[in-house]
């Protein structure tokens, strides 16, 4: 049996499986929308997948920028859309 | 010993081929488990032959003389002296490995074509929904079009109808036929038509309806325009449709990562269909010794071609004979890597499908607009130019997404095709990966 | 065009601005490049520009008026380059003496200073590293985008009636009598009686051409590019040494931190000097050695990614100070180089003087400084 973590995204609860990734986790908990762009304000979410493309990226346990299709969810990581 | 960069396929095989003679080798590679991105599972391999990937899992495993490096992102590369030093990052930490010799498998990742909706979320490559399927065992959508042009469209929308999706239409801008054109390429490689036999069962089983000559021209709002195109990639008016989907997997083919060979100085080549690939000698060797290079950064060719690339590089980078049936085969593959590029070509008129307000940069949200004033408004005759005025390619992504289009774009409105050295130039980066100014200088410190 | 008046070589900034300020004096100003416009070194510049790195004498004298006429030039061109009155920040890390000593003689040449304790320097940089107690701010410092720059102004001169021709590679330079009276290019062969020659560091192979000579070199530089990040540092922020290396006449690698936000969001970390001539090479060992000094002045900065590395060369003189003024030998040639690493702040003040002598009318300053004759000796 796979364990079961427990993050959180802009300060609500998501629980997903051990080892799968940030973006994963949020699409399953049919969270499409990862940020919000920095100059229009538009939504964005996962789009390359194997992190060239750094749409995905979100703010975690307060580091900017980073690659939520690439970083595992850890329990009680803090993941932000923005800082 | 010898340093293999990249566990995909290619990465795999000349791991594998290098170690038969008891060769050191140290595996590197981005992701926490073996097969790169196109065997990039959490469980078992499904797909078409996926014992190939059992087979070399559990060889390079088995192999006392290799070891695995991963999850380790190389931001940069350089020589001292007769040694090649590897600089990558670990769990946050910075280390480097020295070898006399490096083989450079780092694999392609999906092309993109700008269209109006293609920033939206739902819009995605079909590498992404494969991942999060297959890397991630999560459905990206319930009613799913998967569309571009390529083979790999096959395995996606197949992969994602099995897991449960509702493959709402499989879409190919170019046409079948096309495969006419390469009638040698198809008698020598006669095993492909099993592949085809499989998907085609496939999709027959899932009802996947294939449509041709039409492309997703627009996404909004959970609603896609799907347009018929012509062979040049233009619109036909008056033969449009809407079609519902809360997911768009579009996906032109694939890019190489050319950034680690090109900080160590390893020349390239425009390919016949403008994709920037290493130059490599009929050993695998490229421009500067010690170096080889095999799978995608070479010519896209897929798979099979990469696992014969692969095996080929790792017996020359340690000094095995090379059997000629080997070269054979390659050359074979070859043959049918170039009629897939014959077959599915990405062509111009895609850009009659953008308006002056999409967005072409996607990390610094630069509009089509923007590229075209600074050209006619400012004087930028290149891409190099419109990107220093519009700051498109200079975000997150460093241009791996939008360069190539730029470079369409502007050649579109001066009328001059896009030079070599200007698609060479656009390819290359002088930081493999981000790495972060703290550990940056604490590589100093440690010195 | 025809007959232009004057044929100004070379579309980075220093042209666009003396294109400009030709064509604002009347002349018929065709400008010429061998690339598209910004492809030299502005396109590979910060947008420095500064009055707080000058020791007092011509080129402080240059810089402070040039700085003005930035502000004139955006009113004049139009708010469409990111000039911006940021404000520079020095910060001495150990002995402040020199640095404190400098600030006082810059104030007595016209100079803007404001001798900071730890509290007023904490509170322009709130993310300045906490040992770091004295510094000097400087609020006529700016900065700009170059590059749009460049582009906007030449934009201008055409709107004016001028001519930019780009990919034009002046093959030979006709002189008779000691005098220009035309150029050879790979676009077409013009006839002119004034050419400027702003072409940076390849000024001293135009000079060449003209059977001239200039003694101009490059001087390679690294500047580091991180992602973007919330406002971190909100002045140009650097290091006392700054001054000492850009003074330097050292051919070996120096480095010293400058670093600064862009509007983009993105932080800007140089300045690495090194006289290697033209080889482009990348070093790690540089951008190391750049990361370390910019994390010690904003630890914050230890989190942020390196995004990409770009490297330019500066144009230099062996005094460090720029060329401006007419040939020694060839009437009509007049240069506008060898303005290192202060070419964008410079660039309309140079564009002033050179067009002041040009039309033989009084400038704002006395330019003998920066005369090219005073190279004249070391060839003959």
């Amino acid at each position: 049996m796979t364990q079961t973590i427990t993050f959180t995204f802009n300060g609500n609860p998501i629980h997903c499986e051990e080892g799968q990734s940030i973006a994963a986790a949020l699409i399953n908990s049919d969270q499409r929308e990862l940020r919000k762009t920095r100059f229009g304000d538009e939504p964005r979410s996962i789009f390359c997948g194997i992190g060239i493309c750094f749409d995905c990226v979100v703010v975690v346990n307060g580091v900017a920028n980073q690659r939520s299709c690439l970083i595992e969810a850890h329990d009680g990581m803090k993941v932000e859309s923005a800082q | 010993m010898i340093i293999v960069i990249g566990a995909g396929p290619a990465g795999l095989a000349a791991a594998e081929a290098a170690s038969r003679n008891g060769s050191e080798v140290a595996l590197i590679d981005s992701s926490s488990r073996l097969g790169g991105q196109y065997w990039r599972h959490r469980s078992k391999v499904t797909g078409y032959r996926s014992n190939r990937a059992d087979e070399i899992f559990a060889k390079v495993s088995a192999a006392q003389s290799i070891t695995h490096i991963s999850e380790a992102n190389i931001w940069s590369a350089e020589r001292e002296g007769n040694l090649i030093r590897v600089n990558y990052l670990q769990g946050g930490i910075e280390s480097s490995l020295t070898a006399e010799k490096v083989i450079i498998a780092t694999g392609a990742y999906d092309r993109t074509l700008p269209f109006p909706g293609w920033d939206t979320p739902g819009s995605m490559t079909p590498g992404a929904a494969q991942s999060l399927l297959k890397g991630q065992g999560v459905l990206v959508g319930k009613r799913i079009i998967v569309a571009g042009t390529g083979p790999f469209l096959l395995p996606v929308a197949t992969g994602l109808a099995e897991a449960g999706a509702e493959i709402v239409a499989l879409i190919d801008a170019n046409s079948p036929l096309r495969w006419s054109l390469s009638p040698l390429a198809l008698l020598t490689n006669i095993t492909k038509f099993s592949e085809l036999v499989y998907y085609v069962r496939l999709m027959r089983k899932f009802r996947i309806r294939p449509h041709f000559g039409r492309a997703v021209t627009t996404f909004a709002n959970g609603v896609a325009t799907i347009s018929a195109v012509n062979s040049g990639f233009h619109i036909k008016s008056g033969k449009s449709q809407a079609m519902r989907a809360d997911v768009v997997a579009v996906g032109w083919g694939f890019v190489p990562d050319l950034s680690l060979g090109g900080i160590l100085g390893c020349a390239q080549r425009v390919d016949s269909d403008g994709t920037v690939i290493f130059e490599v000698d009929e050993n695998q060797l490229s421009s500067q010794p010690q170096i080889w290079i095999a799978g995608e950064a070479t010519g896209i060719g897929g798979a099979d071609l990469s696992l014969i690339e692969g095996e080929i590089a790792g017996l020359a980078a340690s000094g095995q004979k090379i059997r000629h049936a080997l070269l054979t085969e390659r050359v074979r593959k070859q043959r049918f890597a170039n009629a897939l590029k014959r077959s599915y070509p990405v062509r111009d008129g895609w850009r009659e499908w953008i308006t002056s307000n999409t967005t072409i940069c996607r990390c610094e949200e630069v509009k089509s607009q923007e590229i075209k004033d600074s050209v006619s408004e400012l004087g930028a005759e290149d891409s190099r130019t419109s990107k220093l005025f519009t700051r498109a390619g200079m975000g997150l992504c460093q241009g791996r997404m939008c360069s190539r289009n730029v470079s369409e774009i502007v050649s579109g409105i001066t009328q001059c095709a896009v030079t070599d050295g200007e698609r060479i130039a656009a390819s290359n980066r002088p930081i493999a990966a981000p790495i972060s100014l703290g550990q940056l200088s604490d590589g100093k410190n440690s010195r | 065009m025809k007959n232009p008046d004057a044929i100004v070589i070379g579309a980075g900034i220093v042209g666009a601005s003396s294109a400009l300020s030709l064509t604002n004096a009347g002349l018929k100003v065709l400008v010429i490049d061998r690339g598209a416009v910004s492809s030299g070194t502005t396109g590979a510049g910060e947008g420095n520009i500064l009055v707080s790195d000058k020791d007092p004498g011509p080129e402080l004298t240059l810089a402070l008026h040039s700085r003005n006429l930035w502000f004139e030039m955006q009113e004049d061109v139009g708010d469409s380059f990111e000039l911006e009155a940021k404000g520079g920040v020095v910060v001495a890390r150990r002995d402040d003496g020199p640095l404190m000593k400098l600030a006082t003689e810059q104030s007595h040449h016209g100079v803007t200073i404001e001798k900071c304790n730890e509290t007023r320097l904490h509170e322009l940089e709130p993310y300045l590293h906490p040992d770091i107690s004295s510094g000097v701010f400087y609020p006529q410092d700016a900065q700009c985008q170059p590059m749009l720059a460049a582009a906007h102004v030449i934009r201008t001169v055409v709107q004016r009636g001028g001519e930019f021709i780009s990919q034009a590679k002046v093959t030979r330079i006709i002189v008779e009598d000691c005098a220009v009276v035309g150029i050879e290019t790979t676009r077409g062969t013009f006839r002119v009686p004034i050419i400027v020659n702003a072409t940076g560091t390849w000024a001293g192979e135009l000079a060449e051409l003209a059977g001239s000579y200039l003694p101009i070199a490059p001087r390679k530089g690294f500047i580091l590019v991180t992602e973007p990040t919330k406002k971190y540092i909100f002045h140009k922020v650097y290091d006392s040494d700054y001054v000492a290396n850009v003074a330097s006449s050292d051919a070996d690698l120096q480095t010293s931190t400058v670093v600064e936000g862009t509007r983009s969001g993105t932080i800007l970390i140089g300045a690495s000097r090194e006289r290697v001539g033209f080889d482009g090479a990348m070093s790690y060992e540089i951008l190391r050695t750049l990361a370390a000094q910019a994390t010690s002045l904003f630890p914050v900065l230890r989190d942020v990614q390196l995004l990409r590395a770009y490297r330019g060369f500066r144009p230099y003189a062996p005094d460090h100070l720029p060329v401006i003024g007419q040939d020694a030998k060839v009437k009509g040639l007049w240069h506008s180089a060898g303005h290192e690493g202060a070419g964008i702040g410079l660039a309309p003040g140079s564009a002033a003087l050179i067009t002041d002598a040009i039309l033989g009318r009084d400038s704002f300053m006395d330019g003998a400084a920066f005369s090219p004759a005073r190279f004249a000796t070391v060839n003959s």
